[in-house]
């Protein structure tokens, strides 16, 4: 039996788990759940012995286990199929499910391919992987490959089964299959540790369910008794989605930008909206559906093949992120902020005001080194970033300190219209309040309008009163929350569902 | 053991007084290390070899020196946005040879040659620079490509022939001095003080540097950062063209070797003068430093009677020395920021 104990773990500025005790029961599936950065990722990650606990015990067989690498954790048969899809392109599918253990087939200094195809045959079949295993793995669809990768997990006979949202790639006839495999592996005494955001799933297979919420274990509960609506009330808690941010007034406002006839070869056919001056505008949908890539086609970092951008009414020509910060001051605040939004290794007064340096000169053309900090501070103080000062790194701030940063140098620049990508992600639940009230005000004191793109649903309910819903690069709803005077009109059970429909 | 010891001076950090402070970010700076080392090799010298203080000996390290800090130049200005160009030296021997060819076998004034020869150069670094950003093949495959290109060409030109014949009103640049320091001299560290001044306070030296920093975060931010590559491999260019110039008017020929041996010189003057490997950051006084220590260490090995053909070896090995130096600075540095990235 597999236990956890009291298990704390921080990184700089955010608890990603705080005194967790859960105990996994051998032939059960066990369900994680939780929203983005509750910490479940934290949690497997410890199981697996690729984090270290700041304090409390992984505990195998009642004997406190210390893992060093996931190598560690292999060895005493614990298995993660994660999300992320790990194979090797260029060799077959048999090489791939087989791929720790190919060593081995070796018989007289040689692989014996026939053996191991064979073998790979049978977990294949499990999978019901729909590709003769000599096929190469590079020709395959995603949900494909993932097949392989838990057909990899089960080849290892596997105790303890760890599936990090198996399913995110899975069509629904697949997902089913794997369901059914999931109950027939638990029978033979697996402990199956299931992590989803599909909440039917779990109702679907699992036999306990433990809810993460900003590192606190909310609580296990049997699933039996248990509906979608109690589970999802453990996950968010009460306040979240009653958060209710006021008025925002937009009937009388214009067209700050507008979409017409947009196209993209193989993605967009003909995708138009239109966002008003000073409004909050959702774009909801599965992370791939085409929120972001209609984004980088407005910001111009991916070319259109057709259709019409305007601004303030007037056709907008934009090829790069330069053309839209300096011509049309529209700011594009991207998800994954370590990678696209920040400089890690600079400061936070250069990531502050790297869109402000023209406008920081002095007539000889010097950036004036006082102005320089002084906006930073400025913006600093604005957003309440905390920090020692303008000079230190954006690498050592925390998660949600960082996500301040890379909105301030689009507010430093004064602009009109900012898209907002995902904003939330990885920040702890006080900096994501602060966050979302940081954006709503925004549009209602300031008249900015935003896009705010995010697959966080009490987020775009709770912040968004329009909302696009996206689906397989189409626009295939809107679901409005406005009444007469900008007053919210609908509870949030209302909205999720029609959004529900819409993505059914 | 070592990670605890980190963590207690980033705590510590955090509560010292300002004095403390700018105490620590001294040390923490990149260029600290190689301007101390030089100092101290300096003083070395000085005590140990009496022929090292003389004004001779003086004058030829500072020329030597001076010259290394425009090679070395020529690689930082792509090292600083994470690229690199192993045609630096093949841009110097194309300019040397378009500068002897204009002035020997032509028989055309400096006035000419020197532009041409100056053009040639920038003509390479923009061919690397469009290259880059057109095919978006990295700067590796690209300058390792062209720096056949360009030794062809060399070798075509001159058909290995050194010029012999070069004028000299334009020998007096890289032979004089002013007061006892050589006009090569006073040069670099004028160069090096604008340049410096640029990554400080131009708005087009902090757009170089946030590229270099994260070229996906500087795009995304409004900076045109295929305009910032071109630019920096032209730059990188003009640098080659200038020392391979200064080489020409210091030697008073130009030989079609010159440029040979400057890939290792590049990259050790570059990196030792705490030009960031993986781009980001530059330092003027680092790389003078840098440069007027590997010229006094080359001078040592000399006056020890160290075989002159293992010179590439020792530098090599100081190469080496110095980034592992930088790699040991950067995981400590990231210590702090690694659990960072690896927040869920």
């Amino acid at each position: 039996m597999l236990q956890i104990r009291h298990i704390t773990k921080s990184f700089p500025g955010v608890r990603a788990l705080s005194d967790v005790s859960v105990d996994f029961t051998p032939g059960e599936v066990h369900a994680i759940v939780g929203e983005n950065g509750a910490g479940k990722s934290t949690l497997i990650k410890i199981i697996c012995g690729i984090y270290a606990p700041d304090a409390g015990e992984v505990v195998l067989d009642n004997e406190p286990i210390t893992l060093h690498a996931y190598k560690d954790a292999l060895d005493r048969k614990i298995n993660l199929v994660s999300q992320e899809i790990q194979v090797i392109p260029k060799s077959t599918v048999a090489e791939n499910i087989m791929l720790d253990k190919l060593d081995r087939y070796l018989s007289r200094g040689r692989i014996d391919w026939r053996r191991i195809n064979q073998d790979a045959a049978r977990y294949a079949e499990m999978v019901d992987l729909p590709v003769p295993v000599t096929e190469l793995v590079a020709g395959l669809s995603t949900a494909q490959k993932q097949l392989i990768m838990i057909a990899r997990a089960l080849s290892s006979d596997a105790r303890i089964l760890i599936m990090d949202e198996p399913t995110s790639a899975l069509t629904r006839h697949e997902t089913d299959n794997l369901l059914q495999l999931l109950r027939r592996i638990k029978s033979e005494g697996v402990t199956v540790l299931f992590v989803s955001h599909k909440l039917e799933e779990v109702l679907a297979v699992a036999d306990q369910v433990s809810v993460l919420r900003d590192g606190n274990l909310i609580g296990t509960r049997p699933i039996a008794g248990l509906t979608k609506e109690q589970i999802v009330q453990m996950m968010i808690g009460r306040d979240a989605r009653t958060l209710d941010l006021g008025k925002l007034d937009v009937s009388a406002g214009r067209a700050a930008l507008e979409a017409h006839g947009i196209s993209q070869a193989g993605r967009f056919h003909d995708v138009g909206f239109a966002l008003h001056r000073g409004e909050i505008l959702g774009f909801y949908g599965l992370v791939g559906s085409g929120r972001t890539e209609l984004a980088q086609i407005l910001i111009g970092e991916a070319r259109k093949d057709g259709g019409d951008v305007f601004i303030d009414g007037k056709p907008a020509r934009i090829h790069s992120m330069a053309d839209s910060l300096f011509k049309y001051r529209m700011g594009y605040v991207s998800e994954n902020r370590k990678e696209k939004g920040l400089i890690l290794s600079a400061p936070i007064r250069t990531n502050i005001a790297v869109t402000v340096w023209n406008r920081l000169c002095d007539r000889f053309g010097s950036i004036q080194l006082a102005a320089e900090t002084a906006t930073a501070r400025q913006f600093m103080q604005a957003l309440e970033i905390r920090a020692t000062g303008p000079h230190q790194m954006v690498s050592s701030l925390s998660g949600g300190n960082q996500q301040k940063v890379s909105i301030a140098k689009w507010l430093a620049a004064q602009c009109d219209i900012l898209i907002i990508d995902e904003p939330t992600i990885g920040v702890d639940i006080g900096a994501k309040e602060y966050i979302h009230q940081l954006i709503w005000n925004l549009a209602q004191r300031e008249g900015k309008s935003i896009i705010l793109i995010s697959s966080d649903m009490p987020e775009i309910i709770n912040v968004a009163r329009r909302i696009l819903v996206f689906k397989d690069f189409k626009i295939v709803g809107e679901v409005r929350n406005n009444g007469e005077d900008g007053a919210r009109v609908r509870g949030y059970e209302e909205i999720s569902q029609e959004i529900g429909q819409f993505l059914a | 053991m070592v990670q605890s010891k980190v963590d207690e001076n980033v705590r510590q950090r955090a509560h010292t007084d300002s004095v403390g402070n700018a105490l620590w970010s001294v040390l923490r700076r990149s260029d600290t290390s190689v301007v101390l080392a030089a100092l101290i090799l300096f003083v070395l010298f000085s005590f140990s070899n009496s022929s090292f203080l003389t004004p001779f000996n003086l004058f030829n390290v500072s020329r030597t020196a001076a010259l290394y800090v425009f090679v070395a130049l020529g690689q930082a200005m792509v090292i600083v946005i994470g690229g690199m160009n192993l045609s630096l030296g093949a841009i110097g021997g194309l300019t040397v040879v378009v500068a002897g060819w204009c002035m020997d076998t032509m028989g055309w004034s400096p006035w000419i040659g020197v532009p041409a020869a100056m053009l040639a150069g920038t003509l390479c670094g923009m061919f690397n620079g469009f290259i880059i950003i057109k095919s978006r093949l990295n700067s590796f495959i690209v300058t390792l490509a062209s720096l056949f290109i360009f030794t062809g060409l060399v070798q075509g030109i001159s058909q290995g022939f050194p010029y012999s014949n070069i004028p000299k009103d334009f020998t007096m640049l890289g032979r004089d001095d002013f007061f006892g320091v050589p006009y090569l001299f006073i040069f670099a560290v004028i160069v090096l003080i604008a340049l410096g001044y640029m990554f400080k306070f131009r708005v087009v030296g902090r757009r170089i540097l946030a590229t270099g920093g994260n070229l996906e975060a500087a795009r995304l931010s409004g900076i045109r950062t295929d305009n910032i590559v071109f630019l920096s491999h032209t730059l990188s260019g003009v640098f080659a063209a200038t020392a391979g110039l200064l080489w020409v008017s210091r030697m008073g020929s130009a030989q079609p070797s010159t440029g040979t041996d400057w890939l290792i010189i590049s990259f050790a003057v570059a990196i030792i003068g705490g030009t960031a490997l993986n781009g980001g950051e530059f330092s003027a006084l680092g790389i003078l430093a840098s440069a007027i220590m590997l010229t006094l260490i080359k001078n040592g090995l000399i006056m020890l009677n160290v075989n002159v053909y293992f010179e590439q070896t020792f530098l090599g090995v100081i190469v080496l020395l110095a980034v592992s130096v930088e790699s040991i600075r950067m995981s400590l540095d990231s210590r702090t920021k690694r659990t960072q990235t690896d927040t869920p």
